[in-house]
């Protein structure tokens, strides 16, 4: 009986090896296979070249890839509920996401909660179904691209859940899950594909789906946040938090005016509400940005991630329960209405008519929005992004500053009349 | 010769095939202890007389379902610098293995019987 030497069955391994056949095992038998073949030819009196010829011949054009190919599928088939159950949770999945996705962009209710359950399915019952089955189906040496895909897109799908309900932690999830499929999985795929090259049609819309989804989360991010805009707001509200830091040169007016009792009032109202407000934009930046109190005190806009972001600050601002109840932009409006009342008051009777109508903040004029009546609260803070609302509010502690210091100079001006300083 | 190979991949349908060489593999293992992947496709010619053309593209890929089904087991055998694998049933695989060939015989029987009666009747009744 014929017996092979090494060298040969090393060429016949590697040959085998490059015509696709790539798992160990399969490897193994087919080597036998062929050897045993080759050995049976060659005692009939064949040369080693013809026997080996013959013998891969009865494997056909592309045989023996196709040997591998087969064994895959067969090893992969997953029973009937297997299939159904996992279809069922993708499509139960995907139909949350886009129902979710679509309610948020309407501002109906409900969509926090589709969302949350979409992708938890996706996250917990989809992917890791899919990891497993793929896990399966391919070769030892595909392990690490179907594994980085696999916590790629969990990350990716976690970090665009957080990214839509202001969780912290989003952006650091999402972009790690982003690179992992970019510096990972789409390399090792793209090149796998092209020394293979067989892509099957449906790998290839696979991977266009996927890449389709990625660009509309990354589009769905980015619509909001052009940088200029971004840039531009964000200088706007971090001037107008600056401005207000100037009027502490308010002191030097009220020690002109002594002890006057109407100054005092004066004082402590805007004093009070200026503090309220402050309280309010520290309490709503912190909220928004998962930080404490005291750092959100000292950040500035443009450092601020969720500045976009309008849920929250409404949900804090327009909150009925009573523990959110001090920073509820109502109580603000009332403030605003004492301190004007104070403020009017000063002012010589025939004055006080053309002063309320002048008053900066116009609490009670007819409010639209889309056609439809609203009032002031609503009209400047409900679903208004952080940003818009801490400016506003800056832009509110300016005003009321600005009207403290006219009311004051107006009492200045009334007592050096009455009281002329001597010597003059 | 190589029509009459297409011949028969057409007559048969790949689920007939497929449900039949499973019966086939795990009889031919039944009788013996155990045999590799080479010794079943020469066994298979010799038996049937090349009719049913045992391919390796269909064998191995199949061997290893039986496997991952449990009802395979291996053994591994260095001969040289190469592996010899040799397959043998497993207790699951026994039963398996008469059952289908019940199944199969039983199968074949009725449409034997099935075919003897139609095959019975005057051939050119689609004629009148």
């Amino acid at each position: 009986m014929a017996e092979l030497n090494e060298q040969q069955i090393d060429l016949i391994s590697a040959y085998i090896r490059q015509h696709g056949v790539a798992q160990d095992e399969l490897h193994d038998d087919i080597l036998d296979h062929v050897c045993t073949s080759i050995e049976h030819l060659m005692d009939g009196g064949d040369s080693f070249e013809k026997a080996f010829e013959k013998t891969i011949k009865l494997f056909g054009p592309g045989g023996l890839k196709q040997v591998q190919q087969q064994t895959f599928e067969l090893l992969t088939e997953m029973n009937e509920t297997m299939k159904k159950v996992a279809f069922a949770f993708g499509l139960t999945s995907a139909i949350l996401l886009l129902a979710g996705t679509s309610f948020k962009l309407m501002h109906w209710p409900g969509a926090g909660v589709m969302v949350v359950i979409g992708s938890a399915l996706l996250v917990l019952a989809y992917l890791p179904m899919l990891l497993w089955h793929k896990l399966k189906e391919s070769p030892r040496n595909e392990t690490l691209m179907h594994i980085s895909g696999f916590l790629g897109l969990t990350s990716t799908a976690i970090g665009v859940l957080f990214k839509i309900m202001h969780w912290p932690g989003a952006s650091v999830t999402l972009i790690t899950g982003m690179a992992v499929l970019g510096l990972i999985y789409m390399p090792i795929y793209f090149y796998k594909k092209y020394k293979v090259s067989s892509n099957k049609p449906v790998t290839l819309s696979t991977s266009l789906v996927a890449g389709t989804c990625l660009i509309l989360v990354v589009a769905l991010i980015n619509v909001k946040s052009s940088s200029d805009m971004n840039r531009g707001l964000s200088l706007i509200s971090d001037q107008l938090a600056e401005t207000n830091k100037g009027f502490d040169e308010l002191n030097v007016l009220y020690d002109r005016l002594g002890d006057d009792q109407q100054a005092m009032q004066i004082r402590s109202r805007a004093d009070e509400l200026v503090q309220a407000i402050e309280d309010l934009k520290t309490h709503l930046i912190a909220q928004s940005e998962g930080i404490t109190e005291e750092q959100a005190s000292n950040i500035e806009m443009r450092y601020v991630n969720s500045r976009w972001i309008y849920d929250i600050p409404t949900h804090i601002m327009f909150a009925e329960d009573e523990n959110t109840l001090p920073y509820s932009i109502y109580a603000v409006e009332d403030k605003i209405r004492d301190f004007k009342e104070y403020v009017v008051d000063v002012y010589q009777p025939d004055m006080q008519g053309t002063i309320d109508s002048m008053f900066p903040i116009k609490l009670d004029s007819g409010y639209e929005i889309d056609g439809k009546k609203t009032d002031w609260a609503k009209y400047h803070y409900y679903h208004v992004p952080l940003i818009g609302v801490v400016s506003e509010l800056s832009n509110i502690q300016v005003t009321i500053r600005n009207s403290e210091m006219q009311a004051l100079i107006y009492m200045i001006s009334q007592s050096d009349a009455s009281d002329p300083p001597s010597g003059s | 010769m190589h029509k009459i190979q297409m011949y028969i991949c057409l007559m048969y349908s790949s689920e007939l095939i497929k449900g039949t060489l499973k019966t086939l593999v795990l009889n031919l293992l039944a009788k013996h202890d155990r045999m590799y992947g080479y010794e079943i496709t020469q066994h298979v010619k010799e038996r049937t007389e090349e009719k049913i053309q045992l391919t390796e593209g269909a064998l191995y890929p199949l061997l290893h379902r039986l496997e991952a089904d449990g009802l395979l087991t291996t053994e591994k055998v260095s001969i040289g610098k190469r592996v010899r694998k040799y397959y043998k049933l497993t207790k699951t695989g026994k039963q398996a293995a008469t059952t289908l060939s019940d199944e199969f015989r039983q199968f074949s029987k009725t449409m034997n019987k099935l075919l003897d009666t139609f095959q019975s009747k005057p051939q050119l009744q689609w004629l009148n």
